[in-house]
């Protein structure tokens, strides 16, 4: 009874309550922000006294802000890429191997995910010192693409658990070349686990904070590590404004994620 | 024809080597930028600025750095344990609710898992601050008549980790719960036990696995946390992958960093090994 919704009795009004207030202790930062982000207190006073779009103003006209956004956009983008490649064929080889040691091999591509980032992110750096890749997008793209790379062995493995090779075989026999017959058959059978990839992918690099800073130059900077050095001196709206942003960006992605998924569906 | 296309050389390669050669790109990766820059930093901890174990010495002797542990262990059990008694009856509830609803509740905690950590612990800076709506709202509620010192401490990086650490501990759990036949609850009660003993004797036993594992990975997470101890915690309430990043960035001292480091990677390891081995819910057997 203790696991049938409508015999809870007198827990329900408590759990429904708690889960209330737990949604609004997740939901209300973010829409703060938000609020604060077309307020005109540069203090940040809540309610604001008035409205106004200057936080966005000075966002869009400082050439640093957009430049940041661009080099985010251009590395996240990089790393997709490779990410979805380096996954799609490591997921291949570790479903479809035979060789011994798979499992320890799928630990080891999974460990850059759990391991403290700041750990990672130190190493590379005295690696990217005396490889002269400190402060370059090389750098930045092989640090995200560690962290990217879990993501895509993990959605494309699953989706290849669930597709039945001898059909690759049908292909093969009916005259593909083995290569011929995994872009146009496997390929499109995984295509959820790809998507799927590619947007963890996306949103490693895209939100990735602590590899960047120490991967960032003054003149390569990711969104994130503007973001980061800004609030490191004051908590301007400037940045409730590109928080703002950031937080529509998401949504935009779930919304896409969730159609997509439905469409398959349907 | 047809027979020679499953048996021509290429094919016949791959068969033999086992696949091996898909995951050589991956592998190349992860050995020269993952494996080799760790065990160059960890070797640096004992050959800078001279062999031996000097750094070791230094960082668990003294009691700047103990402070740092201690800061580190309390706030990742505090943010544990606050996770823990809250995200249970969330996931709970998720766990039996309708469906309609529990979809509602599930995507207010994918968006906050989603949104970019920088702009959460924004929003916690600002909120908590001095002036700050947390401090307004509990002068107006009569709660406190000066408004109390939230940031720059080690309780705004308890709300702040607590808030980003909620949906790792409430999404598994549903599923450990989803996973508990109702029917075992109801032969409880039809055997005469009452609320109470259902829920500390029936269902809180069957979820202790997914609690602990949730509890422990949450923890291990914690322990590594940069950016949100960072910004929220002040310059003077370090934790630990702070102190590993200050080594490197400010103070340019690399035996030390490794140090450090090292630490934090042993204690991280240890605990994955025993999430592995004893409470793995998904573990064979």
């Amino acid at each position: 009874m203790l696991l049938d919704f409508d015999k809870l009795g007198g827990l329900k009004p408590f759990l429904i309550g708690l889960t209330v207030l737990v949604c609004l202790f997740l939901i209300l930062p973010i829409v703060f922000i938000a609020a604060l982000s077309f307020g005109s207190s540069q203090w940040l006073i809540f309610p604001p006294p008035s409205w106004t779009f200057k936080w966005y103003q000075m966002l869009f006209s400082d050439p640093r802000w957009l430049w940041s956004a661009l080099t985010s956009l251009k590395i996240a983008a990089i790393v997709t890429v490779l990410s979805v490649i380096l996954g799609f064929l490591a997921a291949l080889g570790l479903n479809r191997g035979t060789f011994a040691g798979r499992e320890a091999l799928r630990a080891l591509f999974l460990t850059p995910m759990i391991l403290p980032v700041v750990v990672l992110a130190v190493a590379l750096y005295a690696l990217f010192l005396q490889l002269g890749l400190a402060g370059t997008t090389v750098g930045f793209i092989i640090a995200h693409l560690l962290i990217a790379l879990p993501f895509s062995i993990i959605s494309i493995g699953n989706a290849l658990e669930g597709f039945d090779k001898s059909i690759e075989d049908a292909a093969i026999l009916c005259g593909a070349s083995p290569w011929e017959a995994r872009l146009r058959v496997t390929v499109p059978a995984v295509s959820h686990g790809i998507f799927a990839a590619a947007i963890f992918s996306f949103l490693a690099s895209w939100d990735e904070v602590v590899l960047a800073i120490f991967m960032a130059s003054p003149t390569l900077q990711t969104l994130p590590v503007k973001i980061w050095a800004t609030l490191r001196q004051d908590l301007t709206p400037v940045i409730a404004a590109a928080s703002t942003i950031l937080i529509a960006f998401t949504i935009l992605l779930m919304v896409a994620a969730a159609l997509f998924r439905k469409g398959r569906k349907a | 024809m047809v027979l020679s296309a499953t048996t021509d050389g290429g094919q016949r390669s791959i068969r033999r080597n086992g696949s091996f050669g898909y995951v050589v790109p991956a592998l190349l990766l992860i050995a020269f930028f993952f494996i080799i820059p760790v065990l160059m930093l960890l070797m640096r901890s004992v050959l800078e600025p001279t062999p031996g174990l000097q750094n070791y010495q230094e960082l668990l002797g003294s009691t700047t750095y103990l402070r740092v542990f201690l800061n580190t262990f309390t706030v990742a059990g505090l943010v544990t344990v606050v996770a823990v008694v809250i995200g249970f009856p969330v996931a709970w509830l998720l766990a039996i609710m309708p469906d309609k609803w529990s979809r509602l509740v599930m995507a207010i905690i994918v968006l906050s898992m989603w949104t970019n950590l920088l702009a959460r612990t924004y929003a916690w800076m600002v909120l908590l601050q001095r002036t700050g709506v947390v401090n307004k709202m509990l002068i107006s509620l009569g709660i406190i008549d000066k408004p109390l010192a939230l940031v720059n401490n080690l309780v705004g990086v308890t709300i702040g980790m607590t808030y980003i650490m909620l949906p790792f501990v409430i999404l598994p759990l549903i599923g450990i719960l989803k996973s508990i036949d109702p029917a075992i609850l109801r032969a409880a009660a039809l055997c005469g036990a009452n609320k109470r003993q259902c829920f500390t004797r029936v269902l809180l036993p069957l979820s202790l696995p997914g609690i602990a594992s949730g509890a422990l990975m949450v923890f291990v997470m914690s322990l590594g946390y940069y950016v949100t101890p960072a910004l929220l915690g002040g310059t003077s309430n370090m934790m630990l992958a702070e102190l590993v990043a200050q080594f490197v960035q400010s103070l340019v001292n690399w035996g030390m960093g490794g140090a450090a480091a090292l630490v934090l990677l042993l204690v991280t390891m240890v605990l994955y090994a025993i999430q592995l081995k004893f409470l793995n819910p998904n573990r064979v057997r």
